[in-house]
């Protein structure tokens, strides 16, 4: 198992947000977590990235305690972050957004790019830009390309296709595909058709617990069986 | 009125110099850091002790004080500033205040209350006729321009700064890539920290040194963060500037109001662009 949740309970102040959350997650595996909004998907994902603290519960990750660690440190285990809202760094060119995402894990900058370049070839006539002009497509991609770099072996991604246009989704779509077979995903996502063409397993979050575990493929590709849950 | 614009200009050089700290730890650590107005009184009577006390040339004690002024903000970040990261403004500014307050008479204790004076280390002027320039005053306005050129090749060429640009628009962002956004934050403040010093430095011959400086300069550097803009170097130089013209033009008018339309330009700002916290 590469990664392994167990009994997640999370507060903000005296309010509780995640209540006796479990999951895991297998190598190679994408699992995506989908519910409304409040639901606790996100809170869940920065919990185990190392943003949020939990009141109670065990967090593993290939065998080893994560929990308590903070999320430079997970980070640096394999384990990369990929925020919600298209989080570049704006003020710097897409190079210099790689570069930052190489500086920590040693990578050249060159290898960095090339993985960046790998994805979405475009990004190659961009690397000069300053990050804050690109497109929301642009930008997702830019930050999917951060966090290849260095050896990760496992995505947490928040909402990947939150406001952008089909024809963009399914490229977002088709480059978490490719990249599926050299890690693990756990993607966060509000779209269900797109939830049907990236799931491996899919859990089902509501006001802040895991509601169901679907793990049938022929039920994961029809979102009208299990839309009426979120 | 040529007087008053290259009097402004000097003033805007210290300003800048001193503020640019400030505006980083304000920025990007969301820290109101009143011990920065120590760390400039130190600078000044570094500066005086160096050079007074001991008798050493100028330069040599002006790097001597630079000196003095870095382990000591290192020690302010290392036990005061990193136990404030993410917590309220409230608790920075009562800490950082009982720093400030602490140095001030910390300085009194050692130099007594009374003003200290500072000569000239120059003592040249340039006589244009229709303009008298002072070269001490130029070779301020020439610094600050310099600490502007090299501070924004620092920024955009060198790795620090590229993290702390990129810290200070997404710390959290940072943090996801592996990167301890905290120790750079702490070289930033060290930096920052050393420039106050300098601001103190280069202060000092204009005046005299006293220990109420730090709290002077403390007010109208807040108001060239905020009206440059929390974390924005270039609006910091600009502010900085811009509001050192204000102050001498406005008092070669009236002299009194000349620091009070600093304060009124900042409400101005304030009322455009108000600061989230």
């Amino acid at each position: 198992m590469l990664l392994s949740v167990e009994n997640l309970d999370v507060h903000y102040g005296s309010a509780q947000v995640l209540h006796n959350v479990s999951l895991h997650l297998n190598p190679g595996e994408l699992v995506c977590i989908v519910g409304r909004n409040g639901a606790g998907k996100t809170t869940l994902l920065k919990t185990i990235g190392g943003f949020h603290a939990p009141s109670r519960g065990k967090v593993s990750f290939k065998g080893q305690d994560i929990l308590g660690l903070p999320p430079e440190k997970v980070a640096l285990k394999g384990l990369k972050y990929v925020f919600q809202d298209k989080r570049v760094f704006g003020e710097l060119s897409v190079r210099d957004n790689m570069e930052l995402a190489a500086f920590p894990t040693k990578e050249p900058l060159s290898e960095a790019v090339a993985k960046l370049v790998a994805i979405h070839p475009k990004m190659e006539k961009l690397l000069g830009s300053k990050a804050k002009g690109l497109s929301g497509g642009e930008r997702q991609i830019l930050l999917i390309g951060r966090a290849l770099v260095g050896a990760p072996e496992l995505l947490l991604i928040d909402e990947p296709t939150e406001g952008l246009a089909a024809i963009i989704i399914g490229q977002i779509v088709q480059i978490l595909l490719s990249v599926k077979s050299k890690l693990s995903m756990i993607v966060v996502e509000q779209n269900l058709s797109t939830v049907a063409r990236l799931a491996d397993r899919i859990y089902i979050m509501k006001e802040g617990a895991i509601h169901r575990e679907i793990t049938d493929p022929e039920i994961i590709r029809q979102p009208s069986l299990y839309e009426n849950d979120l | 009125m040529l007087q008053s614009i290259f009097y402004g200009l000097t003033i805007g050089g210290i300003l800048y110099i001193t503020s640019i700290g400030l505006s980083l730890t304000f920025g990007a650590m969301r820290i109101v850091n009143f011990a920065h107005g120590m760390v400039y009184s130190v600078g000044a009577y570094g500066l005086y002790y160096l050079s007074h006390s001991l008798g050493l040339p100028f330069l040599v004690a002006a790097l001597g004080s630079l000196l003095l002024a870095i382990p000591l903000s290192y020690v302010i970040e290392r036990l005061v500033i990193r136990r404030l990261y993410g917590q309220s403004i409230d608790y920075a500014i009562v800490a950082t205040y009982a720093v400030l307050l602490i140095g001030v008479d910390a300085i009194k204790w050692i130099f007594g209350p009374n003003p200290l004076p500072i000569s000239d280390p120059v003592g040249i002027s340039l006589n244009l006729g229709f303009l008298e320039m002072p070269v001490y005053r130029l070779i301020i306005i020439g610094l600050s321009f310099l600490i502007f050129v090299g501070l924004s090749i620092f920024f955009k060429k060198t790795i620090v700064g590229k993290i702390v640009v990129a810290g200070l628009q997404d710390r959290e962002a940072v943090r996801s890539l592996g990167i301890n956004i905290d120790r750079y934050f702490a070289i930033v403040f060290v930096l920052g920290s050393a420039l106050a010093a300098l601001g103190g430095v280069l202060y000092a011959p204009l005046s005299t040194v006293q220990p109420y400086m730090g709290f002077q300069v403390l007010v109208l550097t807040f108001a060239v963060v905020i009206v440059g803009g929390m974390g924005n170097f270039r609006g910091t130089a600009i502010a900085a500037f811009s509001l050192g013209l204000i102050i001498a033009l406005t008092g070669r008018i009236w002299g009194p109001a000349a620091e009070a339309m600093v304060f009124v330009v900042m409400a101005v700002v304030l009322i455009i662009r108000p600061i989230e916290v």
